[in-house]
Order: C-alpha cells, then structure tokens, then sequence
C-alpha cells in the first residue's frame, strides 16, 4: 500500500483533518472578530444613516 | 540533586500557587464567584481552563503510551478532540449553556438540571453521581502522576500525593473558581511549552515529519515484539551431564528450527546431548533481536545461581549457574520471549505503526471505543460545563474556540503522534518497552533528553494533572456542598453559608481523595477507564434535550438519566472486557465484538431513546413549563 508521508490513507486522513480542524477553529476566531462584527457594525450603521434619512 | 530540585520546583510552584489563591479569595465574594467565577472570565482564560481541565497527565502520559501500541491510527481521537471537543462542544452546547444557566441561575451542571426541570431531587442524585465517581477518578489522576515522581526523584509515594493534594486543596478551597483558572493557565502554559519541546526534539531525532512516520512504518512485529514461536521450537530440550549413556532427543533435529517468525535458532548444548561437562554454559541464539527482560526461563531440577548476559545485538544469551550435579538429566525450557524491543506493539498493530488496524480486528474495536469513549465523552462533562457558565459573555466563548483548537492541537495531537515514534526511538538506541504504556514516553524523555527538559517535562505532567484535579475538586465539592447538601437536603439558605458549606464539602472531597489515595483499592485504576464513557452515557441525553427541546419533560430526564447511568455500570460489570474481570472475574461473554464496544455505543441511544418517549408520554406540568419558559428566554 502507498503511503502518504509515511501513512497509509486512513491515518493521513486523521492526521491532516485534525490540523485541518485546528486550522478551521483559527479561522472561525478570524471571522467573528474582524468579519462578523465588522458585518454587524456595517448593518448598524446602514440603520442609522437610515434613520437619519427618515428623520430628515 | 533530584530531591534538592523536587523541592525548589514544589515551593515554587507553591510560592505561586499561593499568590493566585490569595488572589482568588480577594476575589471571591458570592457563592456566584465562588462556583463560577462571577461569571467574569475571558476567553483566553476559558480556553486554557477549559483545556487544561481536559487533558490531564493521562492523557498526556497514558495515551501517547497507547499510541505507541496502537499506532498512529488513534489519530482520529485527536480530531475527534477538536472536532467534537471545542468545536461542537462550545458552538452546540457552550453558548446555549451559558444563556440557560443565567436564567435559571445555574452554577453547575446538576443545578442547570434541576432548576430546568424543577426538580431538587434530579439536582441531588446528578450531584451524588458526579461527586462519588470523581472522587475516584481525581484519585486515579494523583496515582498516575505520583508515580512518575516517585521513579524519577526517588520520592516516597506518600509524600508525593500528601504534597499535590495539599497545594491543589488549598488553593482551591481559598481561591475558588478564580483561582482554579487562573492557576490553569499558568499550567497550560508549561504543559505547551513542555510538549511543544518534546515533540519537536522527537521529530528533530528522526529527521522531520516524513522520515519519522516512515521509520516508523518500516517497523516490523519482529522489530516491535512478538512472542517467541513455540510450536517447532525445540523446547523444552534434555541434556545429561557426566557419563550416562541414556540419549534423548525430543524432536527430530531437522524440525527443530523453521524459518518464519521469532525462534530459537540454536542451542548449546543441543538436544539430547550427553556427557556435558558440569560448568558448561547454556548458549541460545535467536533468529532475531530479543528484549531480556521479556526471557523467561526454567530448568529442571533447578541447580540455582543463573546469570544472564547478552550479545551487543541481544540475539544470543549465555547463561551460567552454578555448577551441575554429575550424572543428572536437566530438562530446560525457555518458557517466554518477546522480539524486538518487547512492545505489544507487534501484536496490537498488526497492521504496522502508521496503518489501520484491520476493520473490526481487536484492535480495530479498541480504537474505535477509545475514540468514542473519550470523544463523544466530553460533552457532557460537569468540570467542563462549568467553563461555558463562567464566561462573561458569548463573545469570550466564541474567541476561547481558536485558542482552544490550538491549544489540543498541542496536546493531543502531539501527544498521539510521538506516542508511536517512541518505539523507532528505543530501537535505535538499545532501549526496550519499559513492561507499561504509562512509562513509555518518560523512559524517552529520561533517557534521550538532557536532564533541564527532564524536570520540565515532568512538572509539565504535573501541571496537567494538577489542573484536572483542581477543576474536578472543584466540581465534586459543588456537587456535594450546593447539589446534594443545599439544595437537595437542606433546601436553600443564605449566600455566605452556601459558601462555607461548599468549601467545607471541597475539604471533604480533598480529604476523601488523599486517604483514596494514600491507600487506593483496585477499583480506581478502573475508574480512568469509563469515568468519561459514564458521564456521558449519563447526562448527555437529558442535558442535549433540555437545551434543544422544550418539550423534554422531568420524567423523561429521570428515566434517561437513571437508565443510561443503570446501563453504563452494568456494562462495565458484567461485559466490558476490561472492567468486568476485574469486578465479576470474566466477561459474560467471549465474543470480543461484544465485549471491546464501549457502552456508550448502545447507552447513548438508548439514554436519548429513553428520554424521548419518556417525555412524550409524562408531559411536563405547569411548574415544569413555567421554567421551561424562563430557561428559554435568552434563547
């Protein structure tokens, strides 16, 4: 059986797909903080230019 | 010099120690701070308490030894730790926990329970099942982890448990939750940088990350160790000293050797020989590397006084004893050898160390029930819940999720994957299976590593067991103080006194652990085993229902609760290969498909089936709907 850095398919799979799940939970920490609250924080502000407009 | 730097490392991690737990009491004003920190933690605090809590020693020491029998295959746990023990445990379960138990007013998982379904009772007897067996389980830890000490600094055991008891209790029972977290960041930290060294220097020793597994994927069972094959050896053989003119000769010689597997190559005297001289020594050459402390031997009638040496390549050994009595038949008998460096390696993975087992070899099945047990586990561990209740809003649990993916990633996935390199490594410098999984990695880090990483290593082992024990201290003596005793048998009280019953039931549970300890029955070791497998099996169902379905009645978390708890230790007794010889002397059954699952297997489906129906059929009544409502409310 071939093996991919020294591991057979199965293992290699378990071995990139916790360094890939580590990866994912970064990228999860990423979004949230810059993405999503900048997401939430454009929304808010698109409400109150909103609202500013109906007042005015 | 051991003992000198045993204790200037203790008194510092004391002196420290101390310092949080002062802080801690500063600190610690309400029973709400006391339990769960004032519910003020951030999210780089959570991550590591939460992960500290949940890699112990054991999992450190105990699991990276299983990967050096198992192989690489128990990788999959290490996703699973991930996966399901950050990932999903705090998006599914940590932010719906965290709302509930604010408005139920829940400090502990037992409290989330009876406050949800209006029962104090539930509260009580989840609160009593926690606390019984963690008592057992934090034991388990301390005995592990004292050990270690023990061989290392030579000293004594007792010692070494009265020790990490003492500073683990007090600083618990002053500082409270604070002071736990506090302290396992500190202790994250050091069980980081410990394995963070260990698994670069292991790597570094075998040329990076592919020529490492590729060594260890060219390991054959020889080379890891199989039992020496008895079934054409030449053994047991007779020999006769002085002049007896009586030949025996048990086999043909022409059998006497066959080319596959482990054997005896030659022997000397050779079978049926006679007139040997009475100093003559006993030559026998194996057809591959032998591990001596696996030679076991015997010779009838015994003359006594045998030695034993062995060639460079231990492949032949010569024995002498004292001299033979003349004219005598000996029959000798070489009763037990293993190749290699002597690990069940060449046996449990079959395989080799980087492949999967065969589908439902034995192996196969006790990694599949060591990756469920331990990673479906998780989620509905009480030490761990109390960390989605302590942080001070949901984006501290949403920013403790990359912090804590890293942090097992280190731990774990580390751990798992220097577990099976250990065995290239004893290959390649004459060192052999230390006869337990538990002292593989410290006989590496002993014998390859300089003497500072040595310390570092084991106060790293400390810290990790240290922080799962404070954290399971503190659970248990929540357990006892506000579950059972406040709230189930006393029925309220005044803020300050919940405290001081709390604290006085956490010196008990300290108390109770340290006599456990001191003197531990069998039944401890056992307990490791299925601690994770029974929480789960026991509160997962009613605890995943009561966040996601309203409709989950009290009478269906009673009967999910009790009859996942009933199974577990009925499975564990009467079934599970490696509890039930310990408890009833055999598995009722042989079949080892049967007797390798982990109950959570059958009990998990069956504690959700259960909770279900139950509740479909007992509908909850209107004080039960009122707080049904109240727990939703954030939701």
């Amino acid at each position: 059986m071939s093996l991919i850095l020294g591991m057979d398919i199965w293992v290699f799979l378990a071995w990139i797909g916790t360094i890939l799940v580590a990866i994912f939970c970064v990228l999860y920490g990423i979004y949230y903080e810059y993405f999503k609250s900048n997401e939430k924080e454009s929304s808010k502000v698109k409400k109150k230019q909103k609202q500013k407009k109906v007042v005015k | 010099m051991d003992v000198i730097f045993f204790i200037v490392f203790m008194a510092l991690f004391v002196g420290m120690f101390s310092i949080i737990g002062f802080f801690g009491y500063m600190k610690t004003k309400t029973a709400e701070d006391y339990f769960v920190a004032g519910r003020k933690m951030g999210s780089i605090v959570i991550a590591f308490s939460y992960g500290a809590t949940f890699i112990s020693a054991v999992a450190l020491i105990g699991f990276s030894g299983i990967a050096s029998l198992y192989g690489h295959a128990i990788l999959w746990l290490a996703l699973l730790n991930i996966l399901v023990g950050i990932l999903i445990a705090f998006i599914v379960y940590g932010f719906r926990t965290r709302k509930m138990g604010l408005s139920l007013k829940a400090v502990t998982l037992p409290e989330l329970l009876g406050n949800r379904f209006n029962s104090t009772r539930l509260q009580a007897v989840s609160g009593l099942i926690i606390a019984v067996f963690m008592v057992a389980y934090t034991s388990a830890v301390f005995l592990a982890v004292s050990s270690l000490f023990v061989v290392t600094f030579g000293v004594p055991y007792e010692v070494c448990v009265v020790i990490f008891t003492i500073v683990v209790g007090v600083y618990l029972i002053v500082g409270g939750l604070y002071a736990v977290m506090w302290t396992h960041a500190i202790q994250g930290v050091l069980m980081v940088v410990g394995m963070l060294i260990l698994t670069v220097g292991i790597y570094g020793m075998l040329g990076g990350v592919g020529p490492a597994h590729e060594a260890a994927a060219d390991m054959t069972p020889e080379d890891l160790g199989v039992p020496l094959h008895r079934g054409m050896a030449p053994n047991p053989w007779n020999f006769t000293t002085g002049n007896q003119t009586v030949v025996i000769t048990l086999y043909p010689l022409e059998q006497l050797f066959i080319d596959d597997g482990f054997v005896i190559k030659s022997i000397s005297p050779p079978p049926g020989e006679i007139g040997v001289p009475l100093n003559v020594d006993i030559v026998i050459v194996f057809n591959h590397k032998v591990a001596p402390s696996t030679f076991i031997y015997s010779c009838d009638p015994d003359p006594g006084g045998w030695s034993e040496e062995w060639n460079e390549g231990y492949t032949q050994v010569t024995l002498s004893r004292d001299d033979f009595e003349q004219e005598a038949i000996y029959t000798f008998e070489v009763t037990a050898a293993t190749s290699g460096i002597g690990s069940p390696a060449g046996e449990l993975a079959p395989s080799g160390l980087t492949s999967m087992p065969p589908l439902l070899s034995p192996s196969f099945l006790m990694i599949l029930t060591l990756i469920f047990g331990v990673g479906i586990g998780v989620l509905a561990q009480p030490q761990l819940i109390v960390r989605y209740l302590s942080a001070k809003n949901e984006k501290a649990l949403r920013r403790a999720i990359p912090y804590g993916g890293v942090f097992i990633l280190l731990m774990t996935f580390t751990a798992f994957s220097i577990g099976p390199l250990c065995n290239v490594l004893m290959a390649n410098n004459g060192l052999f299976y230390p006869g337990s999984p538990d002292k593989v990695v410290p006989l590496v880090v002993d014998e390859l590593f300089p003497q500072w990483f040595v310390f570092l290593f084991l106060f790293a082992v400390l810290a990790a067991a240290m922080s799962t024990a404070s954290a399971l201290f503190h659970t248990a003596g929540a357990s006892i103080g506000r579950d059972v005793y406040e709230k189930g048998l006393k029925r309220g009280g005044s803020e300050k006194k919940s405290l001081l019953i709390t604290r006085v039931a956490t010196l008990g549970i300290v108390c109770a652990t340290l006599i456990i300890s001191l003197n531990p029955p069998e039944v401890v070791a056992i307990m490791t085993a299925f601690f994770f497998g029974l929480m789960a099996v026991t509160f997962l169902a009613p605890y995943t229902l009561m966040l996601y379905w309203k409709k989950t009645s009290r009478a269906g978390a009673w009967v999910g609760m009790l009859g996942g708890f009933i199974f577990t230790m009925l499975w564990y007794a009467l079934v599970y290969f490696k509890t039930a010889p310990q408890i009833i002397g055999s598995s009722i059954t042989s079949n080892y498909m049967i007797n390798m699952l982990d109950p959570i297997f059958i009990g998990l489906p069956l504690s959700f089936f259960l909770t279900f129906v139950v509740s479909k059929i007992v509908k909850q009544d209107k004080a039960e709907t009122q707080t049904m409502q109240k727990a939703f409310e954030n939701i």
